[in-house]
């Protein structure tokens, strides 16, 4: 097919626009044009499920639409350009790759890409791959073998964890052009660049320097994907940090061949130590404490808060109390005469309801929770606003003592309220630890 | 009643774990009464209540989060250790603990979150505290529709 051999003049070429293939039209370029034949000759072979026929016509239309009924990820070009208005990665691509790589974002993680991508090169696999995921994995392998084996040594090059190709974003280099995954480009361009400088013991960040640098000069924004961003980047998104990054720019940092294994590049600070034990120790300490603050925003009424040790004194009542509401209302579950006729619907629709009119009413926010202590319990249709629901229901237990539990409970207001402790006999039986 | 137009998410955890829950207390009914007291039968009905609410929230999380796996696991093989207890008195088990942890580590207030969040006694204390911010927002969800039932019942 001449589409095959064209491509591989096309690969040599440097790749430029040959990732930009899986758009599949709209291309000044000739190239891709020879590409997209050569995938729509094989897709020809697979017969897409709606028929073959709208693929081999003459203009790209249908296949434009086609992609808008079955998927496609590369084939949606100008009818989708909509959609990409805002893609996640807003590359400043020269034509038609917005197309694809936006569609190609969206299957970053796939798993199946990644035997594809090494099978594939450089048809912005991940497009090209979802064509073939619905039309059998091998024979697509085969296909492409047979069209490019050369690009091989350069795809495995990029090593197994990489997902789709995102190849505008390597455009200068032809050899990384097809590695894939966005984070493993700039990661490529850092390795290259570490080369040249010199190693130095200490770990460093090179997340915010080197990356705010190959993106300054590629102008794009890939790091925007969170999911793209491998966990051994760690985020410090200080200002102060960045600002005193900014003293040490110049001096080019090299992760060596870290840059593949789960390591924490830490930058050290302007002024501190950078022994690699303190390094290590502060990382450790950032991210305990970035936790802390996502449990702070968690529990509530803990904004005030600061310090490690009231804040777990906090989380620790927290917990404590929602577990002992769970034992109070598995207790009065249990005495309760089961109703034959459990819609889930309607529970949950009462839950959404009621969670929409009072947030936050269970766990009793409110201090003026205690001359209403029903209120968590029916509010939801607002016609019975004084009848405390829970007490005609009990005469099993002694009401005072659910009275009591019940606000206790809600009174605990997370701070340590010795009240808690004291509950009634009852609640002596009511662990939260199974036995 | 009528839900006026609300949409529910089926894949949400909290969907989830309210059919788990729910289906779990249908087969509880037993409206035979047990010979034991009625103190008693409320009781063991209750722990088996919260059994379910536990297993059916910890199922509707999944194998995803150290604790809930750490929860199943608890849950599964409770019965086993109740026998080994009782039967073996003498055969002792000892526990080893895993992780020495960093000695920076506040002793009594970790010690504690670990004891309280399934799974702790064996983990950093960061990921101790990621443990610990996802079992506050499903401890959460799970009071609420429990909270929902039993006013569904009550009314």
């Amino acid at each position: 097919m001449d589409g095959r051999e064209n491509e591989d003049v096309g690969f040599q070429h440097g790749g430029e626009d040959d990732l930009h293939c899986p758009s599949l039209g709209m291309s000044t370029n000739p190239l891709p044009e020879k590409i997209s034949g050569m995938i729509m000759s094989s897709v020809s072979m697979y017969k897409p499920s709606n028929g073959a026929d709208p693929f081999f016509s003459s203009g790209w239309d249908p296949l434009a639409s086609l992609s808008q009924n079955q998927n496609f990820g590369g084939s949606s070009s100008t009818v989708s350009h909509s959609e990409f208005a805002n893609p996640p990665y807003p590359i400043a691509l020269e034509n038609q790759g917005t197309s694809s790589t936006g569609q190609l974002v969206r299957y970053p993680s796939n798993s199946s890409f990644v035997e594809l991508v090494q099978k594939l090169p450089c048809f912005g696999s991940g497009s090209f791959s979802e064509m073939a995921n619905s039309f059998g994995f091998p024979d697509c392998g085969q296909i492409a073998n047979s069209g490019c084996p050369q690009n091989y040594a350069s795809l495995k090059e990029g090593g197994t964890g990489i997902t789709s190709t995102n190849g505008a974003l390597s455009r200068d280099d032809p050899q990384i052009s097809c590695e894939g995954a966005i984070g493993s480009s700039p990661n490529a361009k850092r390795r290259k660049r570490a080369s040249d400088s010199k190693n130095s013991p200490i770990t460093h960040q090179n997340a915010e320097g080197e990356l705010q640098k190959s993106l300054s000069r590629e102008s794009s924004d890939v790091l925007k994907e969170p999911d793209e961003k491998k966990p051994r980047i760690e985020h410090s998104k200080g200002s102060n940090l960045r600002g005193k990054q900014a003293g040490k720019q110049a001096k080019d940092t090299s992760s060596g061949d870290a840059s593949r294994e789960n390591y924490i590049h830490v930058r050290a600070r302007r002024g501190q130590a950078t022994n690699s034990h303190s390094l290590a120790e502060r990382v450790r300490r950032e991210k305990i404490s970035e936790r802390m603050r996502l449990l702070q925003e968690l529990v509530p009424g803990c904004n005030k808060i600061t310090g490690k040790a009231v804040m777990l004194d906090e989380i620790i009542n927290y917990v404590q109390s929602l577990q002992q509401q769970v034992e109070f209302l598995s207790m009065k579950l249990a005495t309760v005469n089961p109703e034959l006729n459990i819609d889930i619907e309607q529970i949950l629709s009462k839950e959404i309801i009621h969670s929409r009119g009072g947030a936050g009413a269970i766990l009793g926010l409110a201090p003026a929770m205690n001359s209403s202590h029903h209120y968590p319990h029916g509010i939801f249709q607002g016609t019975f606003p004084s009848i405390p629901s829970t007490t005609p229901k009990y005469p099993l237990l002694p009401q005072t003592v659910l009275d009591n539990e019940l606000q206790s409970l809600f009174q605990v207001g997370f701070n340590s309220c010795p009240a808690v402790d004291n509950l009634g006999s009852n609640a002596g039986n009511l662990k939260p630890e199974f036995q | 009643m009528t839900p006026k137009g609300v949409s529910l998410n089926p894949n949400s955890r909290k969907t989830k774990f309210a059919r788990r829950f729910i289906f779990a207390l249908s087969r509880m009914r037993n409206p035979i009464p047990v010979s034991s007291s009625i103190e008693e039968e409320v009781r063991t009905r209750s722990h088996k209540i919260k059994i379910a609410a536990y297993l059916s929230m910890a199922r509707a999380v999944g194998s995803r989060r150290a604790w809930s796996r750490a929860l199943l696991f608890k849950l599964r093989t409770r019965a086993r250790r109740h026998n080994m207890i009782i039967r073996r008195r003498s055969f002792r088990l000892k526990k080893k603990r895993i992780i020495k942890n960093d000695p920076q580590g506040e002793p009594s207030q970790t010690k504690k979150l670990r004891q309280l969040v399934p799974g702790g006694k064996t983990m950093d204390m960061c990921s101790l505290l990621e443990e610990t911010a996802h079992y506050m927002t499903c401890l959460a969800t799970q009071v609420k529709v429990m909270q929902t039932i039993a006013d569904h019942f009550a009314k």
